[in-house]
């Protein structure tokens, strides 16, 4: 008997060694476990056996039963893997192929400035507010402290509509508004469209400028210079330094123009910057107490520091744009490269 | 403003170089736009003494130098100029010499011989005979400059060899348009002594200014000061060569001492000068307001109209010059004139600026007058031009000065303190630095138990408050001491964007999620438009506003619309062979409400789309338009569109209601003509403060039903002319509650099957029940209701 059991399971083993396909392997299975199938023969052959016998013969028979299930399937479970295996193979794809995707547009590289822009300001506590592009000369200039025919008008050619309506030429007219309607605390800025009649490779009629102001209790020209420290740094890079010159505008006092260090050299002197390690980037100044007062607001009691910049030039610099006028081409090529 | 350095040298002694007094300069606060050193386009040319002369072997026009250069060897130079003889002094190019003409020079044999350069004549040094005698001759320029050591580089010769600062002057400092201005500042930079200009002068005792001229100032208000001096036995003549050489240098062209005379006081003390001849004046000089209509010819030799807002300088019968802005050809200098006054008057700032811009005339006298020229500087300009006279013996100074003050000269004080200044700058500037530089800028400052007081010079009229001061400290402070601080004395703000400021980014977010780009383009447009675009003659948006000026007819106006800068935009994409483009832009237009300046036009916040290309039509623009509105949750309407720009059978107008918030569709085919383009294209423009106004934001939770639904798909036939839409919305009605999705999967047409003028709607229906499962006769009854509907109202039969 035990001999016969021994021969079966090595017979069985060969058996499922030759096994190819899932139908070879069940058919083995049904051969050695199967109603009529070998091993259950033997057991059926018990009875045949004296009783005292019998139970170390039921175990080795089980023992037989567990060991040929175990192979069977164990070998089941390969081939199946590897009919599927090859299924797969057969259904293989180009992978390099495009995706299906809906393409991406753009948005343009003026919005993705300005968005920058202000994002790093709204961060900082400050709000967005927005005026007329169609103004009055008074919130243009006169609230601005820019009488009617004084110098500082020559800074700033003018679009008018009738003596006293006008396109605004900055976004500081939008200041003189939001003073005029709130209290201090004010931070805000002012993103927007302004105009003026100048059309060449670094200038264009119209053009987007963000206005920045805070009006507060205790403000000065150092908090001015960090402020702007800290949005160059997150525009540019975390190593860009700022730089002051003195300048003038009407509505602020002390005024400058403001250099960072060149976002391409870091300021050793390159082409962009001409050479000289530093690019101007905006105006600013300490907000002139004649302004706070002709808004309505006390001089004594509160300052202000007010900042102002042309997107399109912050972008072309960032971008290394080169003529303003390729911004409002619309080239859908030109769109399609700012993703 | 331009400046030389030699002429600056003459109020400040400058010990750096023109590199660092540039940058100093920028450091406080002026703008060096340019270096311009003269005779930077000539070089190694020097001047040299043709020591011996032959004639050339093999030429017959040619002769043969051995020049003196000042070096141990001559140079040899082959020239075939026939003006030249042994001794005289010449310029001469060198090997690897530059010319003004751009020409080099270099070494190399001229028929055999060797010429170690070129002798030039005036013209290829680009002189003149104004600038040089004897440069206009034919032939090599002739030098009698022996006092020149040979081999002098010819600049140095010519006094060519200046340096000149072009300087940016901002608006708040008109005391600066001048040499001594800029000097002052040099001075107070440097730390260095001011010398004053030197106005002494001798006055011919015989003669009385009274006797020679009166002056009447009949309009003080736009007059405050006017001051005549005269000279007599003036002899016309050229002036003298320094005067000339320092008024070339900034640009401007010598024409006699008299005129040259009131240009250098222009340019050097910033005082306006002008110079009548006497003889033609008739009695007093009187300046008053011009009569309405009044005509003078300018010394441009053009006829001016003014009105009486206007200031002229007349005699007693006629205006002689239009005050500040151009003397009258009737009564200026000429080669005859023996007797002159001069003119040193204050005019009012914005007077002038107002007649020059009236009357489109500019001059260097009306654009200092413009800036603002202070009170004490008359005198200054006319002691100076007198002491011109004096000094180069042009003519006789009559005794006395004609001075008539309408205005009381006055000082400017600013009382603050200290701390106020540092609160500004936000540093701690020590007391002593505060009060060194503003006695330095002249502006005379006491500290006195914690009072700053400050008085300044009438100069310097911008000084009008603390925050003046405290750019006057900390622009010669330095701006690199200001160190950086964040607002830390700052109260709390909240910030962030408003809710529509939001939404325009949303639709942009959504636009270029569908694969659109963004496009900038101007706010002002053509006035033609509304002719290209077919809009009606009583559409409200051809009522615009018009620029006074605009840079050209078709950017004259401010648009109403943004479809035709996207039609211009798809169409210029066109013709570049983009071969698609999906574009959108977010902007405003400008709709007048009335009078402009009673109420400012409405700007009205609008969203252009604009797509052509292969796989693009009404259904796609349309697909990005539903995707917007239902991001705000409007329930828009589409109906037939009335537009004259738009494809009558595929067009829409988009409503809410009965308020139309945008359109869509094909543009028409004779638009499309007119921007020369043959794809189709599809535009859509949505009011997006009316998409502000109707988007719903309170979306409340909808519990999905754990049912199972039971699909049923019905074809129904209708007439080609019933709207899809309009079927779809009988059948959800039809449907009632159960019916939780409805759509149209196949729309079929065949003559012979269906019929002619005919189509068949496929719909997919969906019922489901949140509670329970549905039965098959519930959803059956549903359908019967929906096909009685559809065939009473459509007479849509069952296929």
């Amino acid at each position: 008997m035990m001999e016969k059991i021994a021969k079966l399971i090595e017979q069985a083993q060969s058996d499922i060694a030759a096994s190819n396909t899932l139908a070879q392997i069940n058919a083995v299975k049904v051969k050695y476990l199967g109603k009529s199938g070998e091993l259950t023969q033997l057991l059926r052959g018990m009875k045949d056996l004296a009783p005292e016998d019998r139970p170390a013969a039921g175990k080795f028979v089980n023992q037989a039963r567990d060991e040929i299930t175990e192979l069977t399937d164990k070998k089941s479970k390969e081939l199946a893997q590897a009919e599927t295996d090859e299924k797969m193979l057969k259904e293989s794809i180009d992978i390099t192929l495009d995706g299906n995707a809906v393409e991406r547009g753009s948005l343009h590289p003026c919005t993705l400035v300005a968005n920058e822009i202000v994002e790093i300001f709204t961060s900082m506590g400050f709000s967005i507010a927005q005026g007329p592009e169609i103004e009055l000369d008074k919130f243009c200039f006169q609230m601005l402290n820019i009488p009617p025919d004084h110098p500082a008008r020559d800074m700033q050619d003018t679009f008018y509509i009738t003596d006293e309506a006008l396109l605004r030429t900055h976004t500081s007219s939008v200041q003189a508004r939001a003073m005029l309607k709130s209290k201090p605390p004010i931070r805000i800025v002012c993103p927007g469209k302004v105009y003026r009649p100048d059309d060449d490779a670094t200038h264009s009629p119209m053009f987007q400028q963000i206005e920045g102001l805070v009006v507060d209790e205790k403000v000065t020209l150092c908090d001015l210079k960090g402020l702007l420290e800290t949005f160059a740094q997150k525009l540019f890079d975390q190593k860009t330094k700022v730089r002051f010159r003195p300048s003038f505008f009407p509505f602020t006092e002390p005024s400058v123009e403001v250099d960072v260090t060149c976002s391409v050299c870091h300021g050793k002197g390159c082409r962009i910057c001409k050479g000289t390690g530093w690019i101007e980037i905006l105006g600013a100044g300490i907000v002139n107490p004649k302004v706070l007062e002709n808004c309505g607001i006390d001089s004594k009691k509160y300052k202000g520091l007010a900042f102002g910049l042309g997107i399109e030039r912050t972008t072309m610099i960032k971008y290394g744009i080169p003529d303003m006028r390729i911004l409002f081409e619309n080239d859908v090529r030109f769109l399609k490269e700012f993703k | 403003m331009k400046v030389s350095l030699s002429w600056l040298k003459d109020f400040v002694d400058i010990d750096v170089t023109v590199e660092e007094l540039a940058d100093k300069l920028v450091g406080a606060g002026f703008e060096v736009e340019e270096i311009i050193r003269a005779g930077a386009d000539m070089k190694n040319v020097v001047l040299g003494k043709i020591v011996k002369l032959e004639k050339h072997p093999d030429a017959d026009k040619l002769q043969i130098c051995q020049i003196d250069v000042g070096k141990a060897a001559c140079v040899q130079i082959v020239t075939g100029a026939q003006n030249v003889s042994e001794g005289d002094l010449v310029p001469v190019a060198l090997d690897n010499s530059l010319l003004p003409t751009g020409q080099e020079i270099k070494k190399g044999k001229l028929r055999g011989v060797l010429s170690e350069g070129m002798l030039c004549s005036g013209e290829e040094l680009k002189l003149t005979e104004e600038d040089y005698q004897g440069a206009g001759v034919y032939g090599i320029l002739l030098m009698n400059k022996e006092e020149f050591p040979l081999g002098t580089d010819i600049n140095v010769v010519l006094g060519n060899d200046d340096v000149v600062l072009d300087i940016g002057v901002t608006a708040n400092r008109s005391d600066c348009n001048s040499v001594l201005g800029i000097a002052r500042e040099v001075a107070t930079i440097l730390k260095k002594p001011l010398k004053m200009p030197d106005i002494s002068f001798a006055v011919d005792k015989s003669a009385k200014v009274e006797d020679v001229i009166d002056v009447d100032v009949q309009s003080p208000d736009l007059c405050p000061r006017y001051m005549a001096a005269a000279v007599k036995d003036v002899k016309i003549q050229p002036s003298a060569e320094i005067i000339q050489k320092r008024l070339k240098s900034v640009g401007l062209r010598p024409i006699n001492n008299i005129v040259d005379i009131t240009n250098y006081v222009l340019i050097e003390i910033g005082q306006p000068m002008h110079a009548f001849d006497r003889e033609f004046i008739q009695g007093k000089i009187i300046p008053r307001r011009a009569k309405h209509g009044e005509k003078i010819v300018a010394l441009d030799e053009k006829e001016y109209t003014l009105d009486d807002t206007m200031l002229v300088i007349a005699d007693e019968c006629k205006p002689c010059a239009i005050g500040g802005v151009m003397g009258g050809l009737n009564s200026g200098i000429n080669t005859n004139t023996e007797t002159i006054v001069f003119e040193s008057a204050k005019f009012l700032r914005d007077n002038i600026r107002r007649t020059s811009r009236k009357l489109n005339l500019r001059s260097d006298s009306s654009f200092r007058y413009e800036r603002g020229i202070d009170l004490d500087s008359q005198r200054l300009g006319l002691m100076r031009a007198l002491n011109l006279i004096d000094k180069y013996g042009y003519g006789k100074i009559a005794d006395g000065i004609i001075d008539r003050l309408a205005q009381e000269l006055k000082e400017s004080v600013v009382v603050t303190s200290v701390e106020e200044i540092n609160a500004i700058l936000g540093i701690d500037v020590p007391d002593k630095e505060i009060l060194q530089i503003l006695n330095s800028l002249q502006i005379k400052s006491e500290l006195k138990d914690g009072t700053l007081t400050c008085i300044s010079p009438a100069f310097r009229d911008d000084i009008e408050n603390a925050n003046d001061l405290a750019e006057e400290v900390i622009r010669l402070y330095g701006y690199d001491k200001v160190v950086s601080t964040l607002l830390d004395g700052g109260n709390q703000t909240l910030g962030g964007k408003t809710r529509e400021q939001r939404n325009n980014d949303i639709i942009k977010e959504i636009c270029v999620n569908q694969g659109m780009s963004e496009i900038l383009t101007y706010s002002f447009t053509t006035p033609k438009l509304f002719d290209t675009l077919r809009i009606d003659s009583s559409d409200s948006r051809r009522n615009c506003i018009k620029l006074l000026k605009p840079l050209g007819e078709d950017l004259s106006v401010m648009r109403t619309t943004l479809a035709y800068s996207m039609i211009s935009t798809l169409a210029s994409n066109n013709l570049k062979s983009n071969k698609k483009a999906r574009l959108f832009e977010i902007a405003n237009v400008y709709m007048p409400r009335g009078d402009i300046e009673e109420q400012l036009p409405e700007e009205v916040g609008m969203l252009a789309l604009g797509v052509y290309g292969s796989g693009e039509d009404f259904y796609s623009i349309k697909g990005i338009v539903e995707n917007i509105l239902k991001k705000f949750a409007i329930d828009a309407q589409n109906v037939r569109a009335q537009s004259n720009y738009l494809h009558k059978g595929r067009s829409a107008d988009i409503k809410v209601g009965n308020v139309t918030i945008g359109y869509l569709g094909e543009l028409h085919p004779d638009v499309l003509q007119a921007f020369d383009v043959s794809d189709r294209m599809y535009i859509a423009e949505l009011n997006i403060d009316l998409l502000n106004k109707y988007a719903d934001y309170s979306y409340n939770f909808k519990a999905i039903s754990n049912y199972p639904p039971i699909e049923r798909d019905i074809a129904v036939v209708v007439d080609e002319d019933v709207a899809a839409g309009d079927l779809l919305a009988c059948v959800r009605k039809g449907g009632g509650s159960l019916l939780v999705d409805a759509s149209i999967f196949d729309i079929y047409r065949n003559e012979t099957i269906i019929g002619a003028k005919k189509k068949s709607i496929a719909i997919n229906l969906v019922f489901r029940l949140a509670d329970r499962t549905l039965t098959d006769d519930e959803v059956n009854s549903k359908i019967n209701r929906i096909l009685t509907k559809l065939s009473s109202e459509y007479s849509a039969i069952l296929r």
